[in-house]
């Protein structure tokens, strides 16, 4: 019959109204300041620097400050300076690592090309400052969070790759250097 | 005393206060005549703030939003809002319009729409001008917004606008046609142009009149219009062609906003626009109390007499209530409508006009002269109800099919699967 | 109801005055329909409803928005200032038409004793009668005019199409 579909149209509109005031899919609408936020297990912004022991922070961190990400970044919004004993021996660990999340457009790959899996992505959002030039340049010591916060964000992840990092320290290393210290 | 009768209590009050006034009649007649119209002054604004925030919640929920929210309980002062923000705004009028007309525009389209309404039987003896000719004189006022709105597009020296006030002309032109010849249908089984003489042929009185509660609620009901082939399809037609008249979706090409800003409105600021905005839905108003007065019975519905009144005609739910119940139903499906139906194209809009409702409307004239005269077995038309039925629903399918535009070929996807 | 016949046949006098003297064209009709509204007007104070509705729905509605569509295809909404009409003995003219108007007018306005009230209070069966007129008496005089209009309307539709078929049969 004629005009059939605009019926058809109107029952899915109609369904769409009542439905939203029962169905929690059918209005999906969050009011964000008052009521939750819109963070899942797959939200991915900003990149962050994972150590192992919460006691001690900069000394557990992965990172070996080997630079790769700093060249890799495509944005080059991380700044890294390798730490340097008092012999002038590299230390293998950043002094200064710096990303300046104005820039940073959470490409992930900085997390793709590190070897030693020390820098993964987190899933605050709220991140705005009063400060645009000096809030917005975070330092190594906002950066670092630890891998129970990195177990707490991104579960399934976080324990994938503890696993690979285990299986790689149960192998005979031929190096003695292990990244996870 | 008079027992008290729900129905007519406004107008016995009416009559009470004028009765004071006898010795003056000048001050009398100047009285009655602030009590009919500031009602409606009074009245029809606040169902248009209502309807505003009914649209923006009906909209949002079936867009699966939630609507405004912020002012107010469930966002219920959102017109008030809405209403300080217009004020407030400065009233910009381009350097090359023309000031006049650009001026004049809104208080052209108001008056008229405002006006209409005095015709509209709202309850028994509850009509602001009671005219010999209220049908006619609506569609005369009602034609005259066509000029406020050209008004509007032409003195904004704005191409845009200038679209929008042609388009607009065309289309209620067109529109107007399908409209009255629907109505047409009504007038001639009522034998009247008066409003109130189409809403009494609505009821039956022997069944209002009767002793039993549910016949008197069925004799209300019985015998609206929209019962009948004539008046279903007459309905029908002038409820889609009230849509265009009035420019809403999926009429509302003249403001397509995705093609021509916002037609004649794009030069209007601040209370300008909140005027036009404001006499758009008071027509539309208006439009749906015809339509409710001449298809769905006017003021009656299903209501029974008060059980302390002996009076046959007393009702117990004032019939204001029904009246404008059906008005913001029919308000409502409006809603409803712009939220399903994308716009029409401009040729598509005046194609559904001339080559589909107006045939239509014509030939539901003819049905309704058939059902007038079809024999009747007791009183119920058992020859014209199934055959004018049949012959509306036949010609709603060819008139339907000859429009079929040429068939195309099946669209073939090279890339998409 | 003289207050409101002597402002209403001043709003008619002064509109249809700047209809003829507007120099802009959408003024003049502008203009022309406040004049229409205001017989409409005038026809409401001599209790002709019908009359006056009609007078708004056909003149309003419909023969000045013919107009403004006639004059939105015209080139000059604003006439050229420069080009004036010289016209001599413009006196002449207003004598002769004058002249002729009275001569006209002159005997019916004598015969007519004007009452200042309407002489009938309702014309009540008015609408009827007139539906009853045209479908007894005058029922040929309707059918010839729907006629005429339906083959002008016709027409129109014919001079409407007929450029596209050529347009066709040139490329054919």
């Amino acid at each position: 019959m004629l005009g059939i579909g605009i019926l058809k149209g109107m029952v899915v509109t109609a369904k769409n109204f009542f439905g939203s005031f029962v169905n929690k899919r059918l209005l999906p609408t969050i009011q964000y300041p008052e009521a939750g936020n819109s963070v899942t297990l797959f939200s991915r912004n900003i990149p962050f620097l994972v150590y192992d022991n919460d006691e001690d922070p900069l000394g557990t961190m992965r990172c070996v400050a080997c630079k790769i990400c700093e060249k890799e970044c495509p944005p080059q919004c991380i700044y890294i300076v390798m730490e340097k004993d008092a012999n002038g021996k590299p230390a293998k660990r950043p002094k200064v690592f710096d990303i300046d999340i104005s820039v940073c457009m959470g490409c992930q790959i900085c997390v793709e090309v590190c070897p030693f899996e020390s820098i993964k992505m987190d899933s605050t959002f709220e991140l705005s400052t009063p400060d645009r030039f000096e809030g917005l340049l975070l330092k190594r010591e906002h950066l670092l969070k630890s891998n129970t916060y990195f177990h707490k964000i991104h579960p399934d992840e976080a324990q994938e790759v503890d696993d690979r990092l285990a299986a790689k320290q149960k192998k005979p290393a031929p190096t003695p250097s292990t990244p996870a210290a | 005393m008079t027992p008290i009768n729900p129905d007519q209590l406004i107008v016995q009050l009416t009559q009470w206060a004028l009765s004071f006034l006898d010795s003056y009649p000048l001050v009398a007649v100047l009285v009655a005549i602030l009590l009919s119209t500031v009602p409606l002054i009074a009245v029809f604004p606040g169902c248009f703030a209502i309807t505003t925030w009914l649209e923006r919640k009906g909209l949002a929920r079936i867009q699966n939003r939630i609507g405004p929210n912020r002012t107010g309980p469930l966002g219920i002062l959102q017109p008030a809002a809405d209403g300080i923000k217009m004020l407030l705004k400065e009233d910009i009028v381009p350097k090359t319009s023309d000031r006049l007309a650009h001026f004049l525009a809104p208080v052209v389209l108001m008056v008229p729409a405002f006006t209409i309404l005095s015709v509209l039987p709202f309850n028994r003896n509850m009509i602001p001008a009671a005219v010999d000719t209220g049908v006619i004189l609506f569609f005369a006022l009602g034609s005259v917004s066509t000029l406020a709105v050209f008004m509007a597009g032409w003195s904004s020296r704005n191409k845009y606008s200038l679209l929008g006030g042609m388009r607009a002309i065309a289309q209620m032109v067109s529109y107007e046609l399908p409209l009255v010849l629907s109505g047409v249908t009504v007038i001639m089984m009522t034998g009247s142009l008066d409003t109130t003489k189409i809403v009494a042929q609505q009821q039956l009185s022997e069944w209002i009149q009767s002793s039993n509660a549910g016949l008197q609620c069925l004799g209300q009901i019985i015998g609206w219009n929209v019962f009948t082939p004539w008046g279903f399809a007459g309905f029908l037609i002038f409820f889609v062609a009230s849509l265009a008249e009035i420019n809403r979706c999926p009429f509302d090409l003249p403001e397509a906003d995705s093609e021509i800003v916002a037609g004649h409105l794009t030069e209007y600021s601040g209370f300008k626009y909140a005027l036009f905005f404001m006499s758009e839905y008071v027509s539309a108003f208006a439009i749906n109390g015809l339509s409710t007065t001449l298809f769905l019975g006017g003021w009656s519905g299903p209501n029974i007499r008060p059980p302390w009144s002996d009076d046959p005609n007393a009702l117990l739910i004032p019939g204001f209530v029904w009246f404008f119940a059906k008005m913001f139903a029919l308000m409502l499906v409006m809603i409803w409508i712009r939220g399903t139906l994308p716009r029409l194209r401009v040729d598509h809009l005046m194609g559904f006009a001339w080559k589909f409702l107006l045939p239509l409307a014509i030939m539901n004239i003819f049905v309704g002269g058939f059902y007038y005269y079809a024999p009747r077995w007791h009183g119920i038309p058992v020859v014209g109800w199934p055959i004018g039925f049949l012959v509306m629903y036949l010609s709603y399918e060819c008139i339907g099919r000859l429009n079929r535009g040429p068939k195309t070929a099946q669209r073939v996807y090279h890339y998409a699967s | 109801m003289i207050i409101t016949f002597s402002i209403l046949s001043a709003i008619a006098v002064i509109s249809a005055l700047l209809a003829v003297r507007l120099r802009n064209l959408v003024h003049a009709t502008l203009t022309l329909m406040a004049f229409f509204v205001a017989l409409a007007g005038l026809f409401i104070l001599l209790m002709a409803e019908f009359l006056a509705a009609v007078q708004i729905l056909v003149y309003v509605g419909a023969v000045g928005i013919l107009i403004l569509f006639a004059i939105m295809l015209t080139q000059q909404v604003t006439g050229n200032v420069k080009e004036h009409i010289e016209a001599h003995g413009a006196l002449w003219g207003l004598a002769g038409a004058t002249a002729v108007l009275l001569t006209l007018l002159l005997p019916a306005i004598l015969k007519t004793a004007l009452p200042l009230q309407p002489v009938v209070e309702t014309i009540d069966p008015s609408v009827r009668a007139l539906g009853l007129n045209l479908m007894a008496p005058y029922t040929i005089a309707l059918q010839v005019i729907a006629l005429l209009l339906t083959a002008a309307l016709l027409g129109a539709v014919v001079i409407a199409i007929s450029p596209e078929k050529s347009e066709e049969e040139k490329k054919s």
